[in-house]
């Protein structure tokens, strides 16, 4: 099996003259190291372990950036400005929190950016999911949530689908903050306290927040009843 | 009924609730919650909505889900990502001998800027210096570059364009001061007399050209050289320019210029050319003035001091020019041209006869 990219930079970084067995051994180390002394090794310029931080962390990243976003290119932008902001300012961490609090407040401040620029410029709305959101005949969200559950109907399936492009529209009409709040408690599963930590605000902030999200949510599904 | 019971009311307790469902709540809430919700119907079914409106939420797929269920949008993220690292890690090798990269970095983050900055001083040289620099070349009375111009090499010539010619007869010079504007590799402004060698190249290779230069260039380059006909370069040019200039008024000029020397062999002969077959009637009027003037011995011009005396045809050369004279007289279209040729064969008869 080849070395991973990140393995051969580890390499690199160890000036790999002589010393490839030291090297390999630091490269398959890294995966075992815990998060603290990882980012102290990314800190003194390793950027295999910059590069492990990366892969411990994108998925979640990437994930989060799509559920806001709603679009792949937009979420790749958010992706790549936030780890390259990341990779810039690492050495001005100091551990006063954790790094996973750290780089999501980079990241949700990257995507507070990119929904603020697109809350200007409506014409770069997210295109809508699902356009038949007007059929007649489906009137009562709670009536087709009790519906939606798993099963292999395919007409709830359809229902299904209609039912998450329905939130996804109720979703834009929600300020960028909240957007970040309600995916972040609902979607990331964290902690008010956590998010109030990632976005450099109070408990009690976040919890307003999520109190009008959901408020907002539930007038704009409910008005379909 | 508990002191905590009484206390909460739906009014308190169905704020909570959201909170509740997404177990937020202190203990103290979660105790005041579920204390109420054994008493309130009304908060009970709220309750029941927020737990079903809160799975609805959760259990809806994702936009994640959706467009990067397979993981290749990770995998792109990653690889574009790896690429830009490589590209902050590179050594700015550039950096170090690129002159001005402050101002392009400047100017490539603030374009609009930069444009302005561009055409401010676009405007500033053009009103500014263009004329300053006029001024400048205009006090010292001097041309751009030089009074005294190197000799241009072939190539120069080859590429060389003619602006203008200025001739000016400044009193204390016999020579008229010429200066030319040219064009050759770069711009420049040629000063001199035609006495200089290397300005008579210039304006020979001008009279010779026809195709290069226009007729009016042509005329001008005639009138600063006709003074020094006696040198060889330039009474060549004037021979064929007198020949083969396509414009009458140069050819008219190029006689004109060769009067003084209209007794020499070449010229006579170039005199005689021009009455057979040139077509413009100005250019063989002046062409037979030129030669009966030669052959009276010399023109009202031809009295320079220590001048050799014109030698006067004869043998096949006489026989050539009255032989001319007779065809001039008999079928030239132009009456005076026919006048003339009568009267100066009226000359010539007794000097035969003599």
């Amino acid at each position: 099996m080849p070395l991973p990219r990140w393995a051969l930079a580890l390499a690199d970084d160890h000036g790999c003259s002589g010393s490839t067995n030291a090297a390999l051994a630091s490269v398959t180390s890294l995966p075992n190291l815990d998060e603290r002394a990882l980012v102290a090794r990314a800190q003194a310029g390793s950027r295999a372990a910059f590069e492990e931080l990366v892969r411990r962390f994108d998925r979640d990243v990437l994930r989060l950036a799509l559920n806001l976003m709603k679009r792949p290119e937009d979420a790749r932008d958010v992706y790549q400005e936030a780890f390259l902001k990341v990779y810039r300012n690492l050495h001005r961490f100091r551990f006063e929190c954790s790094f996973y609090t750290w780089l999501y407040r980079i990241v949700t401040n990257v995507c507070l950016d990119h929904l603020r620029r697109r809350q200007a410029r409506p014409e770069d709305q997210a295109p809508e999911l699902n356009s038949n959101h007007h059929e007649e005949g489906i009137t009562d969200f709670f009536e087709r949530q009790r519906e939606h559950r798993p099963t292999l109907d395919p007409e709830r399936v359809l229902i299904g689908q209609e039912i998450k492009s329905r939130i996804t529209r109720a979703m834009e009409r929600l300020s960028p903050r909240e957007r970040v709040v309600f995916e972040m408690k609902h979607y990331q599963g964290l902690k008010l306290r956590a998010i109030g930590d990632v976005l450099g605000t109070t408990e009690e902030t976040v919890k307003n927040s999520l109190f009008r999200a959901t408020r907002k949510l539930r007038n704009e599904l409910g008005g379909l009843r | 009924m508990s002191p905590l019971e009484k206390k909460s009311s739906c009014k308190d307790v169905a704020p909570l609730l959201v909170f509740y469902v997404c177990d937020e709540v202190s203990e103290n809430e979660r105790e005041l919650i579920e204390v109420h919700l054994t008493s309130c119907t009304a908060c009970s079914e709220q309750l029941a909505e927020e737990k079903e409106f809160h799975s609805a939420l959760t259990s809806a797929s994702q936009a994640a889900d959706h467009f990067d269920s397979s993981g290749i949008l990770l995998s792109q993220c990653r690889s574009e990502l790896a690429e830009a690292l490589d590209d902050l890690s590179a050594p700015p090798l550039q950096e170090h001998w690129r002159p001005f990269g402050w101002l392009r970095r400047w100017m490539a983050l603030r374009p609009a800027w930069s444009g302005a900055l561009l055409v401010l001083v676009g405007i500033a040289l053009g009103t500014q210096l263009v004329p300053w620099m006029q001024r400048n070349s205009r006090d010292t009375g001097q041309a751009m570059n030089v009074r005294a111009p190197q000799a241009l090499t072939p190539d120069q010539l080859r590429n060389m364009v003619v602006g203008g010619i200025n001739i000016s007869t400044s009193s204390g010079s016999e020579a008229p001061t010429v200066q030319l504007q040219v064009s050759a590799e770069q711009p420049m402004v040629l000063t001199g007399t035609a006495d200089d060698s290397r300005m008579r190249q210039v304006l020979t290779y001008v009279v010779e050209n026809t195709d290069r230069f226009d007729a009016e260039k042509r005329l001008d380059c005639l009138e600063a050289l006709k003074a020094q006909a006696q040198d060889l370069q330039v009474r060549n040019a004037f021979l064929l320019a007198a020949r083969k200039d396509q414009n009458p008024a140069v050819r008219l000029k190029a006689v004109e210029a060769l009067r003084d020397a209209a007794s020499e062999d070449e010229v006579r002969q170039m005199l005689l050319d021009a009455l057979e077959h040139d077509n413009n009637p100005g250019v063989r009027v002046e062409a037979l003035n030129s030669l009966v003037g030669s052959l009276d011995g010399g023109g009202p011009d031809n009295g320079t001091a220590g001048a050799a005396p014109a030698p006067s045809p004869d043998g096949e050369d006489l026989d050539r020019v009255v032989r001319v004279l007779q065809q001039l007289e008999r079928r030239d279209p132009n009456r005076y041209v026919r006048l003339r040729s009568a009267a100066a064969l009226r000359q010539l008869g007794p000097r035969e006869v003599q």
